[in-house]
């Protein structure tokens, strides 16, 4: 977020008017954050496949789900054998040690509305990070002028000596 | 001033300057910590809005779910995310005089560069 802030900030900085080194910590930064992006965004992916998951398996508990046998994993190789005792009310962990207990509706809902905020999330990621990488194509290009200009009047340079 | 003094006073300085970036990275580290939590605070503190007095709440006490009043659990997250937020200010505040301390130590270093150099061409011109 603080990121943004930096772009959209009072200072306009003119990027041919800066010189080479200048350019390429520009452009080292501008790595680093689509780097940043990028991590973000498959967080933000693996999270929601998650609630996506846990919405899907809310799906399947109805009422009729009350009394029927289930393995109860104790470990992640251990199961033992148990019985739905309550299909109507489901414990969500909503964060920070907070667990809510819901009816399946409610958590229907709460997973739906969580993959919702999620893709949000994601599309406003996606958006900074496009127009971040357009910003560090502008910068790559100036960088490529200012290297020719450079090569130029190095070699013009040469070329009087040798004259 | 000699040179040796010189030397040694740039030393010096770049010892404390590397000592200020590194102080630096550790808060902003610190800083971005924070930010997560305070995201998952609000994020909770949204979810205990939406929910209305039928809900049962629990919070996780080491391996046990104690149930938890709503309103006090609201109070709790809200607190928390005040605290967290005040966090935040205090080390932005220490990120700023950081950074203004390694921008004046950068400076310092620079001119101690230059004199380096000065004094190195003068004794070269000798």
């Amino acid at each position: 977020m603080a990121a943004s802030n930096k772009t959209s900030g009072p200072q306009v900085i003119d990027i041919s008017k800066l010189n080479l080194e200048q350019l390429t910590s520009l452009k080292n930064q501008l790595d680093q954050e689509l780097q940043f992006f990028n991590e973000s965004l498959q967080q933000l992916k693996i999270a929601q496949l998650k609630f996506n998951e846990s919405g899907d398996c809310v799906e399947t508990i109805t009422p009729e789900s009350k009394g029927k046998v289930v393995l109860v994993p104790l470990t992640s190789c251990m199961y033992v054998p148990g019985s739905i005792a309550d299909a109507e009310k489901l414990l969500i962990d909503v964060g920070t040690g907070y667990y809510v207990e819901q009816d399946v509706t409610g958590a229907k809902d709460y997973f739906t509305r969580k993959v919702k905020f999620v893709t949000e999330q994601m599309e406003k990621i996606q958006k900074i990070a496009s127009e971040k990488s357009r910003l560090r194509e502008v910068v790559m290009d100036m960088m490529e002028m200012k290297l020719d200009q450079q090569l130029a009047v190095i070699q013009q340079q040469q070329g009087v000596a040798k004259a | 001033m000699g040179p040796e003094v010189l030397q040694k006073k740039l030393e010096e300085e770049v010892d404390s300057y590397k000592k200020l970036q590194k102080d630096l990275s550790k808060t902003t580290s610190l800083r971005s910590q924070l930010d997560g939590q305070l995201n998952e605070n609000k994020v909770v503190k949204e979810e205990l809005d939406v929910i209305n007095e039928e809900n049962v709440v629990y919070k996780l006490i080491g391996p046990a779910l104690i149930r938890q009043d709503l309103e006090e659990a609201r109070q709790n997250v809200a607190k928390r995310v005040d605290y967290i937020q005040q966090e935040i200010k205090r080390h932005e505040g220490t990120m700023e005089r950081l950074e203004k301390e390694s921008e004046s130590k950068r400076d310092s270093i620079t001119k101690l560069q230059q004199q380096m150099q000065q004094i190195l061409v003068k004794q070269m011109a000798k």
